[in-house]
């Protein structure tokens, strides 16, 4: 046998349990404290009404949402509770949780940044942490003043509070009812059909890599069954033609494409016309030229076209990736 | 070559499945690939992980890991320190140092060293950079920097072995080889898991061992599988003069045959691997010779990296990456070795930095303009940072190993872009905010590819091994966009 095919054997292996050694534990951010004042900002108080200050704006979802189960009516762990104003600034069994001015020397400021394995870590148990983006907001506050009037407008920089999350659309039908077709196309083709996610209605993604050049027109034509469960189709380096794309025009829900490398033209692209959905589009290392790509940027769902090294996108398409 | 398993292999194999060891999970995924035969078209595609669906949304497919082995110096690449630069030359404040851990410092006069280059401000956020690497500057938009990186080992081996394994001591699996056995590999034609080494022309630096890819105890098929930078990628490699492709194919065919049926009996998961390696090892006398020939690039993107085919250098390992990646290697990593400075910091540090500054950033570029970094996570990192004192017992000055602070970036699908994360005390000592460990960046890969890092474990000697320790580990949210 020759020996570069035992290389990449491993013949014996001696496996130990690693006993990894305790992490190095974190230097706590209170020692801290003096070396990294923050800077005191004055900031002349404007009576604004109580809706619209950023105390109840902002800092008081904060707390409802993370901390008052267990600083509130019902429990008040440490002694502190944290469902208002006038709670919060009397503070705990340890004294003030807030230091007007200092987020670093403000115990309610600490507790959350702290690294999430300190036993003194807020919230406690384990409970979901605050986003960056809510730390940052108790930070500007604190540093302003932690104040319960200051009008909301009056700290800058806070960060935009997230849009409403919204409702999880169903991308494609749910696949699993088709499941052993799926297993035996599979098996037939020499192709994969992954799920996207857990998901069931997240749709189904074509894969290639293992092996494109085993993926021809052909083998597109007899994915018919499962052409609407296909989301996102990676066709890279396969040995597809326009004909195969004639047939991912059916797969309606398509949303990601990907023909890097592949024999496809501009003629064959017209055909993707009809896909409402398909979003990215990778044509890198392709014959397509801008009669066929120009068309497909006015879709409406596309997002991002890549035409690096072919003839579309100007002279000699310097930068590749083509935003809308 | 003794193929067939002793008696005592057969016998453990026998125990594993019985009890439902690791054994037993790792060959039922075995077996699926196992009945495929070598020219019976088509084979299977690729292998399967033990993990599908994925638990999480996968931002990622694949990993590119650039490991800048030796330790490189934060103070001269990524963390300007201007307090050092004031201090340098006095004493170190013992309050930094008082009780801790130093690795050849110990018992030494403690002085301030101050970065050694210039920085300037790089990209539209304005990032503050070294002047040594002004190519990562130009893509400085596109990563994003860890300022607050910090690890357990503060000696290259075991550093080495914490940032692949998670765990000091040898024996655990590489991330390579744990993430190709949970996502299985794209790839039936190339190990799922290449290394690439580069040494620098200079020094003799530390040395690399292969067990910083081993699979621990995961199947060895899932270990890393080092293709060499200069001449042949793979050793013998072409079969010798008269020996044809057919006949190496119908001798490889025979062998797994009987491999076959051997196995049917005794069902050692290490007979599925071997012929699973045969076949791999077969088809990569046809793919590796295509994947290496580096012709159909053109003379923009060779001038891109910086490289010349053929001349082993990292940049070359850098377009091989990426040719790697387009053929669904799921991971690659480069290692560029030489970056441990206890001497010669100010006359060597520079020659790494160029080695490696243009290639590393057009490979962010690169992959850019195809459209593959939304789902490829670079990562840029050596074992460990280095000291803000100076070292000066190993000749002309350097800095000593460190593991309270060290910078690191990372780049791609899911990552903020342009944007930098933690930071360091005055000196650059330790971490200070947002503190982050080597199990935190591990949990954070998982996550960026769909997988849950506290559920991704495997039974071995009756504990939970995972990747991520024991220790509990968070993602680093504060990265992700
Ligand atoms: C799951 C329950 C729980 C949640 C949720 C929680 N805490 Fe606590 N908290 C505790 C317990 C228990 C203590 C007392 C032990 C201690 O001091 O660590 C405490 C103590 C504190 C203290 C110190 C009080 C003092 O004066 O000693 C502060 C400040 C604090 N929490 C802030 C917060 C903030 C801010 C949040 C929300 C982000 C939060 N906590 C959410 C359980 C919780």
């Amino acid at each position: 046998m020759t020996s570069w095919l035992s290389r990449i054997f491993s013949v014996a292996r001696f496996v130990r349990s690693g006993n990894a050694s305790p992490s190095a534990r974190r230097p706590s951010p209170l020692s801290r404290v003096g070396r990294q004042g923050v800077a005191f900002l004055a900031i002349a108080v404007s009576s604004a009404r109580a809706e619209d200050t950023f105390f109840a704006k902002r800092v008081t979802p904060i707390l409802e949402q993370k901390c008052v189960v267990c600083h509130g009516a019902e429990k008040q762990k440490g002694k502190l509770r944290l469902d208002s104003f006038a709670h919060l600034m009397r503070g705990g069994e340890g004294g003030p949780a807030v230091t007007a001015g200092d987020p670093k020397g403000s115990e309610l400021f600490v507790r959350v940044t702290l690294h999430p394995e300190d036993e003194d870590f807020m919230p406690a148990d384990s409970k979901p942490p605050l986003t960056p983006d809510e730390v940052k907001v108790l930070e500007l506050w604190i540093a302003a003043g932690a104040s319960e009037v200051i009008a909301l407008a009056a700290i800058k920089g806070a960060p935009a509070l997230a849009a409403p999350k919204a409702a999880v659309l169903p991308l494609a039908p749910d696949w699993r009812a088709r499941a052993p077709q799926i297993a035996q196309l599979e098996k037939a083709l020499g192709i994969r059909l992954v799920p996207r996610s857990m998901v069931a209605t997240d749709g189904l993604v074509l894969r290639t890599a293992s092996s494109p050049g085993r993926c021809d027109d052909t083998t597109l034509a007899k994915l018919a069954p499962v052409a609407d469960l296909i989301v996102e189709a990676e066709l890279a380096r396969t040995k597809i033609t326009d004909a195969g794309l004639a047939v991912v025009g059916t797969f309606v829900n398509l949303r990601v494409l990907d023909l890097t490398r592949t024999a496809v033209t501009s003629t064959g692209l017209n055909d993707l016309l009809a896909l409402k959905n398909l979003e990215t589009l990778n044509l890198t290392a392709t014959a397509v030229d801008d009669s066929g790509v120009a068309a497909l940027r006015q879709m409406a769902s596309i997002k991002q076209t890549w035409v690096f090294e072919t003839k579309a996108g100007g002279a000699d398409n310097p930068t590749a990736a083509a935003k809308k | 070559m003794n193929i067939f398993p002793t008696p005592f292999q057969t016998r453990r194999a026998f125990i594993g499945r019985v009890s439902q060891g690791v054994g037993g999970v790792a060959l039922a995924s075995l077996l699926e690939k196992g009945g495929a035969s070598l020219f019976a078209a088509p084979a299977l595609a690729g292998t399967r992980g033990v993990i599908h669906p994925l638990p999480l949304p996968q931002k990622v497919k694949r990993v590119i890991w650039l490991t800048m082995a030796g330790g490189p110096s934060q103070f001269e690449t990524f963390d300007p320190k201007p307090k050092l630069a004031a201090m340098h030359g006095e004493a170190m404040p013992e309050s930094f140092t008082r009780g801790q851990q130093l690795a050849q410092l110990q018992g030494q006069k403690l002085v301030c060293h101050g970065p050694q280059f210039p920085f300037a401000k790089f990209g539209e956020n304005q990032t503050e950079i070294s002047t040594l690497l002004p190519h990562i500057g130009s893509v400085v938009d596109d990563i994003c920097l860890i300022r607050s990186m910090t690890t357990d080992a503060i000696n290259h081996d075991p550093a080495h072995m914490f940032m692949n394994t998670g765990a000091q001591i040898a024996g655990r699996p590489s991330m390579g080889a744990w993430i190709n056995y949970g996502l299985g590999s794209e790839a039936e034609n190339l190990p799922g898991f290449v290394v690439m080494v580069t040494t620098g022309p200079g020094r003799s630096p530390q040395p690399i061992a292969t067990r910083q890819w081993s699979s621990g105890f995961l199947p060895s098929k899932f270990q890393g599988v080092q293709l060499q930078s200069r001449g042949d990628a793979v050793h013998y490699l072409a079969n010798p003069g008269r020996v044809s492709r057919a006949q190496q194919g119908a001798d490889i065919g025979a062998i797994n045959a009987l491999n076959r049926q051997h196995d049917a009996f005794v069902a050692d998961p290490e007979i599925a691997t071997r012929i699973a390696q045969y076949e791999l090892a077969f088809q990569m006398q046809a793919s590796v010779p295509e994947l290496t020939d580096l012709r159909g690039e053109d003379a923009r993107t060779l001038a891109l990296y910086g490289c010349t085919p053929g001349d082993g250098s990292f940049a070359s390992n850098c377009l091989l990456a990426r040719r790697l990646a387009e053929r669904g290697v799921r991971f690659i990593q480069l290692y560029h070795r030489d970056w441990d400075h206890h001497s010669l910091l100010k006359e060597e540090l520079p020659l790494r930095a160029k080695e490696t500054d243009q290639a590393s950033a057009a490979l962010i570029t690169d992959l850019k303009q195809r459209g593959m970094l939304d789902d490829t996570l670079v990562v840029w990192t050596g074992e460990f940072g280095r000291t803000p004192m100076s070292q000066g017992n190993k000749g002309p000055t350097g800095r000593d190993h460190h593991n309270k602070s060290m910078s690191m970036w990372l780049a791609g699908g899911g990552i903020r872009r342009g944007f930098v994360y933690g930071a360091t005390d005055d000196l650059g000592y330790a971490a200070t905010e947002n503190i982050c460990n080597v199990h935190d960046l591990h949990a954070t890969m998982l996550h960026q590819l769909g997988i849950r890092h506290d559920a991704f474990s495997v039974k071995f000697q009756g504990l939970d091994a995972k990747l991520t320790g024991v220790e509990g580990a968070s993602v680093i949210e504060g990265i992700l966009a």
